[in-house]
């Protein structure tokens, strides 16, 4: 891979916006982009979904993850997009960009290429991060963990399961699990709304009977060997247990769906500063991040509800890679802040250089189940909504026109407040 | 089975006697229930080789832990062992801890731990900015360490079976066997019987029990658990050693530390209980290790916590160490209540002990010199840790270097499958002897690849594959199979 011509666009991982983001710089003009992927296939995550409800917005049809992933795959091809499976990328030397990759039929290879667009994607949560009480036994996997056992190499992880946390994976997983023969107990949730979408909430839990409990969590673990059961109790608004309401549950599965952190050890080490609240890296409305060769996309800035925005956003850092390439994006472009309003929790482009519309995804702090808008100021955007829930992204559109009239520009505010 | 000498538990101590005896031509076998190493105390510790103030002059835990920790800062090269060659600090916050600090000193000069000075809050925080402010005083001990406690038990036992001795894992002992009531023959297990004249009880926190089989009562086993949080190593040079609060009644107190592997831990606290095998971690003593982590570190970012544990240490109601060759039974050793400093001290106390067998035992067994001992091991490669350059070396002469499985602690294939020519069954095993899975996402990405890994390697089904032995089974069937089995019940018809 090295000894040939110049890489123009360098991407990492072959999901979703990786796929995307290949698509883009060669429509753009980039003549060599080269995909990595560690894994033996194409489709990162996207591989293992295959429950239908991908591609709704960008194909009008529902499709399974790894048709939705296949339809890029064959753009890409057709793009002139250079893939290269079973390839890990280990490092990224900070000074120079030099992208160290290992593979075990070429070995250790050193890259330099024109850009690097960064789309590792997200990863789960651990047990650990949230300090269970009691054993350790074999039988407790973050959701995904179990899917990959299920639906990639067909085993079950066990036979009746309990849930902890209702993020899309999570709720997913219990349909999946009862698909398979096996029990879910239920799904509880600590906080005192979901972490995933509703509609998988009716689909994978309300259609099968599954008893989803707000306000609850898992207290303690039992089981030496393998799990036995676990404790849940309810929990107050501080989310303290409370005592008295502690039950025991029998099961032998645990799986966690208790978030999804933006993998971000190459970005770290490539010297691109990380975001304090997203987890991912700081970037302005060209995907563009502090390191200015370095663009990134998909999960791996901020994690998203469905897979057509990271699509989209892999698109543009594609582009913008390209373009950043073959010299066509200046190095004095405007860096208006974002800000976030009192009930905005996260949200990303960070910056807009008014160089291209752009849309800022956002998760509100807590859920306003009323009429409310969603706005930026100053007078940049104002939509009506019915409700805002952390569960569920909102958008905020802004037109490169819009900025270029306001002149010099401080900041933009958005938020989302009841009416 | 015949053997000249038995060693029940193959912790750090078991292991360290057992790499003693092979300097010897003897045949050794080291038994333990569990299916990996290390598991008991071993496992779950601070990982500190102590420099040795912390024990009353004249106990035998002064006597061992200074030349242990000698030992452990030689055999780190013979051994392959990460050693963090960091010292350590005793905090003091006020007057009275100050002069507790003093009579550390004068044990610790006693004792023969001869850098150690007392420093003031403000030349402690030249080092370590971040400790809290209102220290005002710290005994520094330089010569304080600390190892990976993972590798250096493995790499024990390692060269003792370069050097001839049998480790029989999941091999737990049930009674001991007698010739007549005063002369040991052997261990009786749960995968038989072992024959040998010499039996030594390295059992941790079960050694009381079993030196209750010989009839040896003088001392008694207080389980005491200690829990810890460990974090993400992005939290790497919070600090930079080993941080002790002053000693309790109830132990060392809460410490701060970096692991040799560059993570922040806390811990332990110290509750005693009636249950050896009680792991289980709890929410008072979590809040407890942060309460007191945030005393000496008040930066200690919880949030950034990868996972949570609990060891069990083998307190003794004598407060020293139980070592020694018992006149009845004859051929019965004990090496029993081994606590902090215990890790320290066990080359010590290994080296004291065979000293001591030589001398007491030698009419049972033939202490000949082993001219073949190798002292060096060598550690399965750390793709980690090795230049650019040996990196591509390896994966080179070997393509499954060049795999990544575990990409939080960067572990490839090649150590995976070296870990598993070495003797690992388990997902445990695989992440004591390589650190896969002891990163951020403890496991949640290497697990299945580690699985698949083990059941190609031992030709083996992956739902055979278990995560640390006995009932721990990772998987309990393939898909399709419950839905086949509510079929055959009837249960189906209805869809």
């Amino acid at each position: 891979m090295s000894d040939s011509k110049k890489i123009d666009v360098l991407i990492i991982g072959a999901g979703p916006a990786g796929v995307a983001a290949g698509i883009g710089a060669r429509k753009e003009g980039a003549e060599r982009v080269v995909v990595l992927e560690r894994d033996w296939d194409l489709g990162g995550i996207l591989q293992q979904c295959i429950h239908p409800g991908f591609g709704l917005r960008t194909f009008k049809e529902e499709l399974t993850g790894p048709e939705y992933m296949h339809r890029f795959i064959q753009q890409a091809y057709d793009a002139g997009v250079e893939f290269h499976t079973n390839t890990m990328v280990f490092q990224i030397d900070q000074d120079t960009n030099s992208v160290w990759t290992m593979n075990k039929e070429r070995g250790i290879e050193c890259l330099n290429p024109g850009a690097i667009v960064l789309t590792m994607g997200c990863r789960e949560r651990p047990l650990g991060a949230i300090h269970i009480p009691g054993t350790r036994p074999a039988g407790i996997y973050t959701a995904g963990t179990a899917r990959r056992f299920v639906n990639m190499e067909g085993y079950m992880p066990g036979k009746r399961a309990v849930i902890l946390g209702s993020d899309n994976i999570g709720l997913i997983m219990a349909r999946r699990m009862i698909w398979e023969g096996a029990e879910v107990e239920g799904v509880y949730e600590v906080r005192s709304w979901p972490g995933g979408l509703r509609q998988n909430i009716a689909q994978c839990l309300d259609d099968y009977g599954i008893p989803f409990h707000l306000k609850t969590t898992v207290t303690k673990i039992h089981g030496k060997d393998r799990l036995e059961g676990v404790t849940v109790a309810e929990v107050d608004d501080s989310m303290i247990p409370i005592k008295g309401t502690e039950r025991f549950v029998e099961c032998d599965t645990l799986l966690l769906a208790i978030g999804l952190i933006p993998e971000n050890e190459l970005s770290r080490m490539a010297g691109v500063e990380i975001h304090k609240v997203t987890g991912g890296p700081v970037v302005n409305d060209l995907l563009q991040t502090s390191n200015p060769a370095i663009f990134a996309a998909g999960n791996v800035v901020i994690v998203y509800d469905i897979v057509d925005n990271v699509s989209d956003e892999g698109l543009i850092a594609g582009v913008n890679a390209a373009r950043y390439a073959m010299g066509k994006i200046s190095a004095d472009i405007k860096r208006i802040p974002v800000i976030g309003g009192e009930n905005v929790q996260l949200f990303s482009p960070q910056y807009v250089t008014g160089e291209t519309d752009t849309t800022i995804f956002m998760r509100v702090t807590h859920p306003i189940e009323s009429a409310c808008r969603v706005f930026a100021e100053p007078g940049i955007y104002s939509q009506r909504l019915r409700y805002a829930r952390p569960g569920e992204m909102n958008e905020v559109k802004i037109k490169a026109e819009q900025i270029k009239a306001l002149g010099e520009l401080k900041e933009i505010m958005i938020d989302i407040q009841p009416l | 089975m015949n053997y000249d000498v038995i060693i029940i538990g193959s912790g750090i101590v078991g292991a360290s006697i057992a790499r003693e005896l092979s300097k010897y031509k003897l045949r050794i076998a080291v038994l333990d229930k569990a299916s990996e190493l290390p598991s008991g105390a071993s496992r779950a510790n601070s990982s500190m080789i102590h420099g040795g103030f912390d024990d009353k002059p004249g106990s035998m835990k002064a006597r061992l832990c200074v030349p242990g920790n000698k030992k452990w800062h030689k055999l780190k090269d013979e051994l392959d062992v990460h050693l963090d060659e960091c010292g350590s600090y005793v905090c003091a916050f006020n007057d009275e801890e100050i002069k507790h600090l003093e009579l550390l000193l004068k044990q610790g000069k006693a004792n023969g731990d001869p850098g150690i000075e007392i420093i003031t809050g403000d030349e402690l925080r030249k080092h370590e900015p971040n400790v809290s402010p209102e220290i005002v005083a710290a005994l520094w001990s330089p010569d304080a360490a600390i190892i990976n406690n993972f590798e250096a038990v493995n790499a024990m036992i390692e060269s003792a079976k370069i050097n001839g001795a049998e480790l029989f894992l999941e091999t737990e002992a049930i009674s001991l066997l007698f010739d007549d009531r005063k002369n040991i023959r052997g261990v009786m297990t749960s995968k038989g019987e072992f024959k040998a004249p010499v039996v030594i009880n390295a059992g941790g926190v079960h050694s009381g029990e079993i030196s209750s089989w010989a009839g040896d009562k003088s001392f008694r086993i207080i389980p005491t658990k200690g829990e810890y949080i460990l974090l993400d190593r992005s939290t790497k040079g919070l600090i930079h050693s080993f941080l002790f609060s002053c000693p309790s009644k109830a132990g060392k107190g809460i410490t701060v530390l970096q692991t040799s592997e560059g993570n922040m831990m806390s811990g332990p606290t110290a509750s005693e209980q009636e249950d050896p095998e009680d792991k289980t971690t709890t929410s008072e003593g979590l809040a407890e290790v942060i309460k007191g982590a945030r005393r000496l570190v008040p930066k200690f970012p919880v949030n950034m916590s990868i996972t949570t544990f609990a060891g069990v240490r083998a307190n003794t109601d004598t407060g020293d160490f139980a070592i020694s060759v018992l006149r009845t039974p004859r051929g019965f050793v004990n090496v029993a209540g081994i606590k902090s400093p215990g890790f320290t001290s066990a080359p010590a106390i290994a080296e004291y002990i065979v000293e001591a067998m030589r001398e007491e035992l030698s009419d049972r067994i033939k202490f000949e010199p082993n001219d073949k001992f190798i002292p060096e091991r060598r550690n399965i490669p750390r793709f980690l840790y090795l230049s650019m350059d040996e990196r591509k070396k390896l994966a080179k002469e070997n393509s499954s270097y060049a795999q990544i499985v575990c990409r939080c602690e960067t572990v490839t294939e090649g150590q995976v499958v070296e870990a598993i020519r070495r003797g690992a069954r388990t997902i445990t095993a695989v992440k004591m002897m390589t650190r896969a899975g002891t990163g951020r996402c403890q496991g949640g990405f290497c697990c299945p690849r580690v699985a698949e890994i083990l059941s190609r390697e031992l030709n083996i089904p992956l739902d055979e594959i278990t995560r640390h032995g006995g009932k721990s089974k990772l998987l309990v069937g393939k898909t399709k199979e419950f839905l086949l089995e509510k079929y055959a019940k009837g249960a189906g018809q209805n869809v």
